[in-house]
Protein backbone atom coordinates (compact mmCIF):
# COMPACT_ATOMS: atom_id res chain seq x y z
CA UNK A 1 0.00 0.00 0.00
CA UNK A 2 0.78 3.64 -0.77
CA UNK A 3 0.45 6.19 1.86
CA UNK A 4 -0.72 9.45 0.44
CA UNK A 5 -1.99 12.93 1.96
CA UNK A 6 -4.69 14.93 0.32
CA UNK A 7 -4.18 18.75 0.86
CA UNK A 8 -7.37 18.77 3.19
CA UNK A 9 -5.96 16.15 5.67
CA UNK A 10 -2.21 17.78 5.00
CA UNK A 11 -3.92 20.41 6.76
CA UNK A 12 -5.93 18.84 9.55
CA UNK A 13 -2.73 17.00 10.61
CA UNK A 14 -0.95 20.07 10.70
CA UNK A 15 -3.69 21.81 12.95
CA UNK A 16 -3.38 18.82 15.09
CA UNK A 17 0.28 18.59 15.63
CA UNK A 18 -0.13 22.61 15.75
CA UNK A 19 -2.29 22.39 18.66
CA UNK A 20 -0.21 19.80 20.69
CA UNK A 21 3.12 22.15 19.91
CA UNK A 22 1.45 25.63 20.97
CA UNK A 23 -0.37 23.80 24.11
CA UNK A 24 2.52 21.71 25.44
CA UNK A 25 5.15 24.18 24.70
CA UNK A 26 7.40 22.02 22.40
CA UNK A 27 9.48 23.46 20.13
CA UNK A 28 8.16 21.39 17.75
CA UNK A 29 5.84 18.17 17.17
CA UNK A 30 6.51 15.53 13.93
CA UNK A 31 4.84 12.63 13.11
CA UNK A 32 6.48 10.19 10.62
CA UNK A 33 6.35 6.85 9.81
CA UNK A 34 8.68 3.74 11.14
CA UNK A 35 10.27 3.20 8.50
CA UNK A 36 11.37 6.88 8.89
CA UNK A 37 9.38 9.01 6.75
CA UNK A 38 8.51 12.41 7.59
CA UNK A 39 4.44 12.42 6.73
CA UNK A 40 3.77 16.35 8.75
CA UNK A 41 5.02 18.53 11.29
CA UNK A 42 3.40 21.44 13.62
CA UNK A 43 4.08 24.91 12.34
CA UNK A 44 7.23 25.84 13.81
CA UNK A 45 9.21 28.18 12.22
CA UNK A 46 12.13 28.26 14.66
CA UNK A 47 12.95 24.79 14.31
CA UNK A 48 15.73 24.75 12.03
CA UNK A 49 17.47 20.82 12.36
CA UNK A 50 17.43 19.08 9.24
CA UNK A 51 13.65 17.54 10.05
CA UNK A 52 13.72 14.56 7.51
CA UNK A 53 17.45 13.73 9.38
CA UNK A 54 15.52 13.69 12.44
CA UNK A 55 12.55 11.65 10.85
CA UNK A 56 15.13 8.70 10.17
CA UNK A 57 17.44 8.62 13.30
CA UNK A 58 13.96 8.36 15.31
CA UNK A 59 12.86 6.29 13.61
CA UNK A 60 15.78 4.06 14.03
CA UNK A 61 15.72 4.45 17.86
CA UNK A 62 12.01 3.70 18.40
CA UNK A 63 12.86 0.42 16.00
CA UNK A 64 15.89 -0.69 18.29
CA UNK A 65 13.87 -0.01 21.16
CA UNK A 66 11.30 -2.27 20.11
CA UNK A 67 13.07 -5.24 19.35
CA UNK A 68 14.83 -5.06 22.19
CA UNK A 69 12.03 -5.19 24.57
CA UNK A 70 10.70 -7.53 22.53
CA UNK A 71 13.70 -9.90 22.97
CA UNK A 72 13.17 -8.93 26.82
CA UNK A 73 9.44 -10.52 26.19
CA UNK A 74 7.35 -7.40 26.70
CA UNK A 75 4.65 -7.23 23.77
CA UNK A 76 5.05 -3.80 22.67
CA UNK A 77 7.14 -0.31 22.96
CA UNK A 78 4.75 2.54 23.60
CA UNK A 79 6.46 5.20 24.44
CA UNK A 80 10.02 6.54 25.18
CA UNK A 81 11.96 9.54 26.33
CA UNK A 82 15.11 10.65 25.39
CA UNK A 83 16.79 13.67 26.84
CA UNK A 84 20.16 16.33 26.67
CA UNK A 85 21.70 18.66 29.04
CA UNK A 86 18.31 21.57 27.51
CA UNK A 87 16.46 19.62 25.51
CA UNK A 88 13.57 16.16 26.06
CA UNK A 89 12.84 14.14 23.20
CA UNK A 90 9.59 12.49 23.83
CA UNK A 91 8.26 9.70 21.33
CA UNK A 92 4.94 8.06 21.05
CA UNK A 93 3.27 5.51 18.70
CA UNK A 94 0.50 6.16 17.18
CA UNK A 95 -1.77 3.50 15.59
CA UNK A 96 0.90 0.90 15.47
CA UNK A 97 2.48 2.29 12.53
CA UNK A 98 3.84 6.11 13.36
CA UNK A 99 5.29 8.01 15.88
CA UNK A 100 5.08 11.28 17.23
CA UNK A 101 7.60 13.17 18.66
CA UNK A 102 7.55 16.05 20.49
CA UNK A 103 11.10 18.13 20.46
CA UNK A 104 10.93 20.72 23.82
CA UNK A 105 13.12 22.89 25.67
CA UNK A 106 13.13 21.62 29.45
CA UNK A 107 12.99 25.38 30.71
CA UNK A 108 9.92 26.19 28.98
CA UNK A 109 7.84 22.91 29.59
CA UNK A 110 8.36 18.93 31.19
CA UNK A 111 7.70 15.78 30.05
CA UNK A 112 4.33 15.56 32.41
CA UNK A 113 2.82 18.82 30.21
CA UNK A 114 3.70 16.91 27.13
CA UNK A 115 2.15 13.85 27.73
CA UNK A 116 -1.08 15.21 29.29
CA UNK A 117 -1.03 17.73 26.13
CA UNK A 118 -1.05 14.79 23.01
CA UNK A 119 -3.29 12.26 25.67
CA UNK A 120 -5.95 14.95 24.49
CA UNK A 121 -5.68 15.02 21.08
CA UNK A 122 -4.32 11.55 20.62
CA UNK A 123 -7.29 9.84 19.65
CA UNK A 124 -8.50 12.65 17.34
CA UNK A 125 -5.09 12.11 15.70
CA UNK A 126 -5.54 7.99 15.73
CA UNK A 127 -8.67 8.42 14.32
CA UNK A 128 -7.58 10.72 11.39
CA UNK A 129 -4.25 8.43 10.73
CA UNK A 130 -6.53 5.23 10.49
CA UNK A 131 -9.21 7.43 7.67
CA UNK A 132 -6.15 8.25 5.57
CA UNK A 133 -5.36 5.22 5.67
CA UNK A 134 -8.63 3.80 4.59
CA UNK A 135 -8.87 6.15 2.21
CA UNK A 136 -5.46 5.52 0.68
CA UNK A 137 -6.09 2.01 -0.04
CA UNK A 138 -8.91 2.77 -2.07
CA UNK A 139 -7.72 4.70 -4.60
CA UNK A 140 -5.32 4.76 -6.65
CA UNK A 141 -2.82 7.47 -5.61
CA UNK A 142 -0.64 8.35 -8.35
CA UNK A 143 -1.58 12.48 -9.06
CA UNK A 144 -2.26 12.40 -12.96
CA UNK A 145 -0.02 15.35 -13.49
CA UNK A 146 3.24 13.93 -12.18
CA UNK A 147 5.30 12.88 -15.04
CA UNK A 148 7.80 10.70 -13.80
CA UNK A 149 9.91 10.81 -17.31
CA UNK A 150 10.93 14.30 -16.63
CA UNK A 151 12.45 14.23 -13.38
CA UNK A 152 16.13 14.67 -14.37
CA UNK A 153 18.71 12.73 -12.43
CA UNK A 154 21.79 14.51 -14.06
CA UNK A 155 20.82 17.84 -12.83
CA UNK A 156 21.33 16.70 -9.38
CA UNK A 157 24.98 16.11 -9.99
CA UNK A 158 27.93 18.67 -10.00
CA UNK B 1 6.14 1.98 1.14
CA UNK B 2 5.76 5.21 -0.75
CA UNK B 3 4.76 7.90 0.65
CA UNK B 4 3.02 11.21 -1.36
CA UNK B 5 1.86 13.99 0.00
CA UNK B 6 -0.61 15.99 -2.67
CA UNK B 7 -0.52 19.43 -0.26
CA UNK B 8 3.17 19.76 -0.19
CA UNK B 9 3.78 18.27 -3.71
CA UNK B 10 6.38 15.37 -2.21
CA UNK B 11 6.92 12.36 -3.29
CA UNK B 12 9.24 10.07 -0.63
CA UNK B 13 11.09 6.27 -1.49
CA UNK B 14 13.09 4.74 0.74
CA UNK B 15 16.39 2.79 -1.13
CA UNK B 16 18.32 0.09 0.51
CA UNK B 17 21.63 -0.81 0.45
CA UNK B 18 22.02 -4.41 1.22
CA UNK B 19 25.28 -6.47 1.08
CA UNK B 20 27.99 -8.58 2.96
CA UNK B 21 30.58 -6.56 5.59
CA UNK B 22 33.03 -4.44 3.73
CA UNK B 23 31.67 -4.86 0.54
CA UNK B 24 31.22 -0.90 -0.12
CA UNK B 25 28.02 -0.20 0.46
CA UNK B 26 28.86 3.21 2.83
CA UNK B 27 31.40 4.15 -0.15
CA UNK B 28 28.41 3.83 -2.71
CA UNK B 29 26.36 6.38 -0.72
CA UNK B 30 28.91 8.28 0.44
CA UNK B 31 30.18 8.86 -3.37
CA UNK B 32 26.64 9.94 -3.97
CA UNK B 33 26.57 12.07 -1.20
CA UNK B 34 29.61 13.57 -2.19
CA UNK B 35 28.84 14.48 -5.47
CA UNK B 36 25.48 15.67 -5.33
CA UNK B 37 24.92 19.47 -5.40
CA UNK B 38 23.88 21.20 -1.97
CA UNK B 39 20.90 22.07 -2.80
CA UNK B 40 19.81 18.80 -3.26
CA UNK B 41 20.83 16.98 -0.23
CA UNK B 42 20.08 16.92 3.38
CA UNK B 43 22.29 15.74 6.40
CA UNK B 44 24.03 12.28 5.76
CA UNK B 45 24.05 10.28 9.14
CA UNK B 46 26.85 7.58 10.07
CA UNK B 47 26.27 5.41 12.57
CA UNK B 48 29.48 3.55 12.44
CA UNK B 49 31.91 2.19 15.25
CA UNK B 50 35.20 3.33 15.61
CA UNK B 51 36.78 1.48 13.01
CA UNK B 52 34.13 2.96 10.16
CA UNK B 53 31.97 0.05 10.00
CA UNK B 54 28.36 0.33 9.74
CA UNK B 55 26.81 -0.60 13.33
CA UNK B 56 23.36 0.47 12.83
CA UNK B 57 22.73 2.64 9.35
CA UNK B 58 23.99 5.20 7.42
CA UNK B 59 21.08 7.90 6.09
CA UNK B 60 21.47 10.25 2.49
CA UNK B 61 18.57 12.31 1.65
CA UNK B 62 18.25 13.36 -1.72
CA UNK B 63 15.91 15.73 -3.51
CA UNK B 64 14.69 16.44 -7.05
CA UNK B 65 11.96 18.26 -8.60
CA UNK B 66 10.49 18.37 -11.67
CA UNK B 67 9.46 21.11 -13.86
CA UNK B 68 6.29 20.63 -12.35
CA UNK B 69 7.63 21.76 -9.04
CA UNK B 70 6.67 17.82 -7.76
CA UNK B 71 9.34 17.03 -5.39
CA UNK B 72 10.84 13.30 -5.08
CA UNK B 73 12.71 12.85 -1.61
CA UNK B 74 15.09 9.84 -2.11
CA UNK B 75 16.11 8.23 1.27
CA UNK B 76 18.86 5.92 0.75
CA UNK B 77 20.38 3.53 3.19
CA UNK B 78 23.08 1.20 4.07
CA UNK B 79 22.30 -1.51 6.28
CA UNK B 80 25.39 -2.88 8.95
CA UNK B 81 26.84 -6.45 6.52
CA UNK B 82 28.75 -7.66 9.57
CA UNK B 83 26.48 -11.28 10.63
CA UNK B 84 26.43 -10.07 14.06
CA UNK B 85 24.28 -7.13 13.09
CA UNK B 86 21.31 -9.20 11.56
CA UNK B 87 18.91 -7.64 13.67
CA UNK B 88 19.63 -4.30 13.02
CA UNK B 89 19.58 -5.47 8.86
CA UNK B 90 15.78 -6.45 9.19
CA UNK B 91 14.79 -3.12 10.68
CA UNK B 92 16.25 -1.24 8.25
CA UNK B 93 14.77 -2.87 5.52
CA UNK B 94 10.97 -1.71 7.11
CA UNK B 95 9.32 0.25 3.98
CA UNK B 96 11.85 -0.41 1.53
CA UNK B 97 10.99 0.60 -2.20
CA UNK B 98 14.18 -0.43 -3.94
CA UNK B 99 17.56 -2.60 -3.28
CA UNK B 100 20.45 -2.41 -4.12
CA UNK B 101 22.67 -5.71 -3.67
CA UNK B 102 26.32 -4.45 -3.26
CA UNK B 103 28.43 -7.92 -3.57
CA UNK B 104 31.89 -8.04 -2.94
CA UNK B 105 33.81 -9.54 -6.30
CA UNK B 106 36.43 -11.54 -4.49
CA UNK B 107 36.60 -15.12 -4.70
CA UNK B 108 37.20 -15.23 -0.86
CA UNK B 109 34.08 -13.04 0.14
CA UNK B 110 31.54 -14.85 -2.24
CA UNK B 111 30.18 -17.60 0.46
CA UNK B 112 29.39 -13.89 2.42
CA UNK B 113 28.06 -12.76 -0.86
CA UNK B 114 25.84 -15.81 -0.82
CA UNK B 115 25.04 -16.46 2.57
CA UNK B 116 23.85 -12.16 2.86
CA UNK B 117 21.78 -12.49 -0.29
CA UNK B 118 19.47 -15.74 1.93
CA UNK B 119 19.33 -13.28 4.38
CA UNK B 120 17.95 -10.81 2.90
CA UNK B 121 15.34 -12.83 1.35
CA UNK B 122 14.29 -13.93 4.77
CA UNK B 123 13.82 -10.62 5.96
CA UNK B 124 12.12 -9.37 3.03
CA UNK B 125 9.88 -12.27 3.52
CA UNK B 126 9.23 -11.07 6.96
CA UNK B 127 8.17 -8.20 5.77
CA UNK B 128 5.88 -9.98 2.67
CA UNK B 129 7.46 -8.54 0.33
CA UNK B 130 8.61 -11.24 -2.80
CA UNK B 131 11.88 -10.78 -3.67
CA UNK B 132 10.76 -11.26 -7.83
CA UNK B 133 8.42 -7.96 -7.06
CA UNK B 134 10.89 -5.21 -5.70
CA UNK B 135 13.04 -2.86 -7.38
CA UNK B 136 16.12 -4.79 -7.21
CA UNK B 137 19.61 -4.10 -8.72
CA UNK B 138 22.51 -6.04 -8.62
CA UNK B 139 26.11 -4.44 -8.51
CA UNK B 140 29.80 -6.42 -8.21
CA UNK B 141 31.70 -4.23 -6.68
CA UNK B 142 35.78 -4.29 -6.04
CA UNK B 143 36.19 -5.29 -10.09
CA UNK B 144 40.08 -2.96 -9.28
CA UNK B 145 41.33 -6.23 -7.46
CA UNK B 146 43.29 -9.00 -8.45
CA UNK B 147 41.58 -12.00 -6.90
CA UNK B 148 37.88 -11.29 -8.44
CA UNK B 149 35.28 -13.93 -9.76
CA UNK B 150 33.98 -13.38 -13.35
CA UNK B 151 31.21 -11.06 -13.41
CA UNK B 152 29.36 -14.04 -15.47
CA UNK B 153 30.01 -16.59 -12.04
CA UNK B 154 28.71 -13.86 -9.94
CA UNK B 155 25.92 -13.26 -12.11
CA UNK B 156 24.64 -16.75 -12.18
CA UNK B 157 25.20 -16.86 -8.47
CA UNK B 158 23.44 -13.98 -7.25
CA UNK B 159 21.09 -12.41 -9.93
CA UNK B 160 18.66 -15.10 -10.40
CA UNK B 161 15.89 -12.91 -11.30
CA UNK B 162 17.88 -11.25 -14.12
CA UNK B 163 17.98 -8.01 -13.01
CA UNK B 164 20.01 -5.10 -14.34
CA UNK B 165 23.39 -5.61 -12.81
CA UNK B 166 27.10 -3.59 -13.03
CA UNK B 167 30.43 -4.00 -12.06
CA UNK B 168 31.94 -1.27 -10.25
CA UNK B 169 34.85 0.37 -8.20
CA UNK B 170 33.07 2.40 -5.43
CA UNK B 171 36.06 3.44 -4.12
CA UNK B 172 37.03 5.50 -6.99
CA UNK B 173 33.12 6.41 -7.99
CA UNK B 174 33.34 3.70 -11.26
CA UNK B 175 29.68 2.12 -11.70
CA UNK B 176 28.09 4.08 -8.73
CA UNK B 177 26.09 6.50 -10.83
CA UNK B 178 24.55 3.75 -13.01
CA UNK B 179 23.57 2.17 -10.16
CA UNK B 180 21.66 4.72 -8.29
CA UNK B 181 19.94 5.67 -11.70
CA UNK B 182 19.03 2.43 -12.34
CA UNK B 183 17.49 1.58 -9.06
CA UNK B 184 15.53 4.90 -8.65
CA UNK B 185 14.35 4.27 -12.29
CA UNK B 186 13.02 1.24 -11.50
CA UNK B 187 11.52 2.74 -8.34
CA UNK B 188 9.56 5.61 -9.61
CA UNK B 189 8.31 3.44 -12.59
CA UNK B 190 7.04 1.08 -10.25
CA UNK B 191 5.46 4.07 -8.01
CA UNK B 192 3.44 4.84 -11.09
CA UNK B 193 1.58 1.65 -12.26
N1 LIG C 1 39.87 -1.85 -3.70
C1 LIG C 1 38.62 -1.43 -3.46
N2 LIG C 1 38.25 -1.12 -2.22
C2 LIG C 1 36.98 -0.69 -2.02
C3 LIG C 1 36.05 -0.58 -3.07
N3 LIG C 1 34.88 -0.14 -2.57
C4 LIG C 1 35.07 0.04 -1.24
N4 LIG C 1 36.34 -0.31 -0.90
C5 LIG C 1 36.96 -0.27 0.45
O1 LIG C 1 36.42 -1.34 1.22
C6 LIG C 1 36.35 -0.98 2.58
C7 LIG C 1 34.94 -1.19 3.12
O2 LIG C 1 34.04 -0.30 2.48
P1 LIG C 1 32.65 0.14 3.17
O3 LIG C 1 31.95 0.98 2.18
O4 LIG C 1 32.90 0.71 4.50
O5 LIG C 1 31.95 -1.27 3.33
P2 LIG C 1 30.50 -1.59 3.89
O6 LIG C 1 29.85 -2.48 2.89
O7 LIG C 1 29.79 -0.35 4.24
O8 LIG C 1 30.86 -2.43 5.21
P3 LIG C 1 29.96 -2.64 6.55
O9 LIG C 1 29.53 -1.30 6.99
O10 LIG C 1 30.82 -3.32 7.54
O11 LIG C 1 28.83 -3.51 6.15
C8 LIG C 1 36.79 0.48 2.65
O12 LIG C 1 38.14 0.52 3.04
C9 LIG C 1 36.63 0.97 1.22
O13 LIG C 1 37.51 2.02 0.91
C10 LIG C 1 36.47 -0.94 -4.39
O14 LIG C 1 35.74 -0.89 -5.39
N5 LIG C 1 37.76 -1.36 -4.52
MG1 LIG D 1 28.98 0.35 5.92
Amino acid sequence: MMLNLRPEEDKELREILTSIADESKSKIVLLIDKSGQLISRSESPAFSSDDVTFASLTAGNVAASEALSKLLGDKSLNHMFTETEDEGIYMIVIAEKYILVSIFDKVSTNLGIIRVKIKKYYDRLEGLMKRIEERAEKESSMPADINIEDIDLDTLFE
Amino acid sequence: MPFVNFATREINCKIVYYGPGLSGKTTNIKWIYDHIKPENKGEMITLATETERTLFFDFVPIEVSNVKGFKVRFHLYTTPGQIIYQASRKLILKGVDGIVFVADSQEERHDANLDTLDDMIENLEDYDIKIENIPLVFQYNKRDLPNVLPVEVLRRDLNRWNRPDFEAVASKGFGVLETFKEITRQVLKKLKK
